[in-house]
């Protein structure tokens, strides 16, 4: 029922299997376990895949929600043109930044979650989705109407002072009717 | 400052009480297994292989164990509905708790998150102990095949290891998929993802069988540190390259030695997560199968009207339902998607006079957009059909109804009533409650506080407003009910024009409310009071009115915060 976005999900888990990643390389390198260079690698791809998944993306239909602080990512992620844009490139990408993972115990579920992720970016880009930078609405400035700059010369045009005055015998016929008709202020 | 106070503790007291209770009681569980494993004589060999890892593991998954059970007690809702209304409890304290429900579900799924990594990352490390540290001396207590193996085959070959990533896994996803801005996107990614939480359960309880863990079944026949009569030591030698501290103090320790009269017999745990999920599990079971066989019998609609600002309501006849102002039903229409089930709070509950029930539906998404289209097919067409010149209604199934705060707007004497939009629906069904009798409540006097971006939206429920309004009056009560319209779009000067809404268009404000006056203009009026304020409407004004309550001080009301949410 309706179109799902799967990048957004696929974003989620990026983002969640970078911070995985992270952590399992940081546990092997700082255990000096048996084959720490991988857990190495796993820190740098952990960092990389964090930052890359950081911005999120703009929904095709409705309001997106942006993560704190993230225009800065936008930024960044946006300069790389085509390559960040295209959801195929990231399937690959990360599923070639897990494999390295999966040689260490420690990275094991890293790897599992980036190719995960992986999976469903691929499925984002075969329903033709791609990633659209959310850049900050400029308010357009409010002038104010061109009338402001021409007063009127002349004052309303009011009926004679003895037509004006109050004429409490004679109610009905000192009531008059405006010659110009009084009309909201178009701008 | 001491008002302050108690307009806060009034307010949040109760959820961080609860809280601090939950907290409580995982630390002493986690606290109480973690010493049974590290200094307990069961376990004793078993330590002395693995070390630390063992005690996180196993503590991790006691508390693991009570919030597995935990985290499906509040999505019990028929469980929770009847709970709420048939007065069972009686504190309106306890069933103020009732609606953090799924909060407290999203606190105990966030547990199980964070102990699941402990808990996994500990296992690994014993994966890795259970190879290095292969015990020669009790081979029953090792879980891997020879000395060294690797720790990868060890975990991808034993039952727990397997069932742990596949947990792992599934876990990964639902947290992954339950984001709030998922939720509010895409919310069948969610609903589908979370609907693995059967598989996990199922998965879990094949993963404790595994029998890793072993505890040491004759401890008084073979006491842990114990000597051979022809050995000098029980123990192996090959940790005394690894400990050679333990060794001098095991040495100094035993200056009697104990003389072992057996070997010493390993036997793997019973299960004890079954003894904890299974009941959780079984109830809510139940409680799904009850929903599916209340909400089989399809409901007959009895007339569709259309509202201005993309409005429909419903109107809805279904023998044997019964509900109370302020519940929801969840409403599925195979014709649109046969497994999408969507909220709406009841606008018109079935009364004793009258037994059709109504909703109110506000097209906003796909869904409703289609059903709309069912329900229109020609969009020109007139908007009231009687039954007679019934058209091909699609089939419609009713799940419910279930409990909300809101429906403690009686049991205050004095309630304030705030709704943004389409979010006055579970006001209006009160207020119809209000237009059968008003005095079999405890309720005193309601501010109606509606506030809306369109002034087509108020005629919604113009007529409920002004009939009430006008049946107080004839029953001498003119202070029941105070009305206060709010239009939040400025663009230009508008008004209820016609002359059978007159009380409305008196009552109509363009602006922003400013809710700090409104407050104290009804502290003033109900001095030393406590009033209950229910919101139904966007986050702003929820945020602004919760604070407003908290921090409440002038003339000494006690404002209680409700509040409605959904997704």
């Amino acid at each position: 029922m309706g179109k799902i976005e799967w990048a957004m999900w696929a974003n989620e888990q990026a983002l969640a299997s970078g911070l995985i990643y992270l952590t399992g390389g940081i546990v092997g390198v700082a255990g000096q376990l048996k084959g720490w260079e991988f857990a190495a690698f796993g820190i740098a791809a952990g960092v990389f895949v964090c930052l890359l998944e950081y911005p999120r993306s703009k929904r095709a239909k409705g309001t997106s929600v942006e993560r704190t602080g993230q225009y800065c990512f936008t930024v960044c992620v946006k300069a790389f043109g085509p390559l960040t844009r295209n959801y195929y490139v990231r399937a690959f990408l990360h599923a070639a930044l897990c494999v390295p993972g999966g040689f260490m115990l420690a990275t094991v579920l890293g790897c599992v979650c980036l190719g995960m992720a992986s999976l469903i970016y691929l499925s984002a880009a075969i329903h033709g989705e791609h990633w659209e930078p959310i850049m900050p609405k400029m308010e357009p400035l409010k002038h104010a109407a061109q009338s402001i700059k021409h007063p009127p010369q002349n004052p309303p045009p009011r009926p004679p002072p003895e037509l004006r005055r109050k004429r409490t015998d004679d109610l009905e016929s000192a009531a008059y009717v405006n010659p110009i008709p009084v009309t909201a202020n178009e701008s | 400052m001491g008002l302050v106070l108690r307009s806060w503790v009034a307010n949040e007291a109760g959820k961080h009480c609860l809280l601090v209770v939950w907290l409580a009681v995982s630390v002493w569980l986690f606290w109480r297994t973690f010493s049974l494993y590290s200094s307990g004589p069961q376990y004793y060999y078993l330590h002395q292989m693995l070390g630390l890892g063992l005690c996180l593991s196993r503590g991790s998954a006691s508390v693991l164990n009570l919030n597995c059970s935990l985290v499906l007690l509040p999505m019990c809702r028929s469980l929770l509905t009847a709970l709420r209304g048939t007065h069972q409890v009686n504190s309106r304290k306890a069933r103020r708790l009732l609606d953090k429900s799924k909060s407290f579900h999203v606190v105990c799924g966030v547990a199980i998150c964070v102990l699941s990594v402990v808990h996994v990352s500990a296992h690994l490390v014993n994966a890795v102990r259970f190879s290095v540290r292969y015990s020669d001396d009790f081979p029953a207590l090792n879980l891997a095949q020879h000395r060294g193996q690797d720790p990868r085959v060890l975990i991808l070959t034993t039952v727990p290891g397997i069932t742990g990533v596949l947990l792992v896994l599934i876990l990964f996803l639902m947290f992954t998929a339950s984001s709030y801005s998922i939720r509010v996107c895409n919310y069948e990614i969610f609903w589908y993802t979370h609907n693995l939480f059967i598989l996990f359960y199922v998965i879990l309880m094949v993963h404790v069988v595994g029998g890793a863990v072993k505890y040491q079944t004759n401890v008084e026949a073979h006491p842990p540190g114990c000597i051979w009569a022809n050995r000098s030591k029980a123990s192996s030698d090959m940790w005394s390259n690894q400990e050679p501290q333990g060794e001098t103090e095991e040495e100094s320790k035993v200056a009697s030695p104990i003389v072992c009269r057996e070997d010493a017999h390993f036997q793997p745990h019973f299960p004890q997560t079954w003894l904890w999920v299974l009941a959780p599990l079984c109830l809510y079971c139940v409680e799904r199968l009850y929903r599916c066989i209340r909400g089989s019998a399809p409901v007959t609609v009895v007339s569709v009207i259309r509202h201005p600002c993309d409005v429909i309501e419903v109107r809805m006849l279904k023998s044997g339902f019964k509900a109370w102002p302020g519940q929801y039903i969840l409403l599925n229409c195979p014709s649109v998607s046969s497994f999408e089930n969507h909220a709406f709070t009841l606008t018109a509950c079935p009364t004793q006079n009258k037994e059709t029930f109504g909703i109110h539906i506000r097209v906003v998404g796909d869904w409703t957009e289609c059903f709309s289209h069912l329900l229109f097919p020609e969009l020109e067409h007139s908007e009231i059909l009687p039954m007679m010149h019934q058209r091909r209604y699609p089939k419609l199934y009713v799940d419910g109804p279930f409990g909300t705060p809101s429906e403690e707007v009686f049991n205050y004497e004095v309630s304030v009533c705030v709704a943004g939009g389409i979010g006055v629906t579970p006001f209006a069904s009160i207020l119809h409650a209000l237009l059968d009798g008003c005095s079999q409540y405890k309720l005193r006097r309601l501010y109606f506080v509606w506030v809306c971006r369109d002034l087509q939206c108020f005629y919604w429920f113009a007529e409920l407003l002004c009939g009430l309004h006008h049946k107080l009056w004839e029953e001498n009560r003119p202070d029941y009910l105070n009305i206060r319209l709010f239009l939040t779009n400025t663009q230009q000067l508008q008004g209820l024009t016609e002359e059978k809404y007159r009380p409305l268009s008196s009552r109509l404000v363009i602006g922003r409310p400013r809710w700090n006056l409104l407050f104290q203009e009804i502290g003033r009026s109900n001095q030393h009071k406590k009033v209950g304020v229910f919101c139904c409407g966007p986050k702003g004004i929820s945020r602004e009115l919760h604070k407003l309550c908290n921090s409440f001080s002038t003339s000494g009301t006690v404002f209680e915060y409700n509040k409605e949410s959904f997704s």
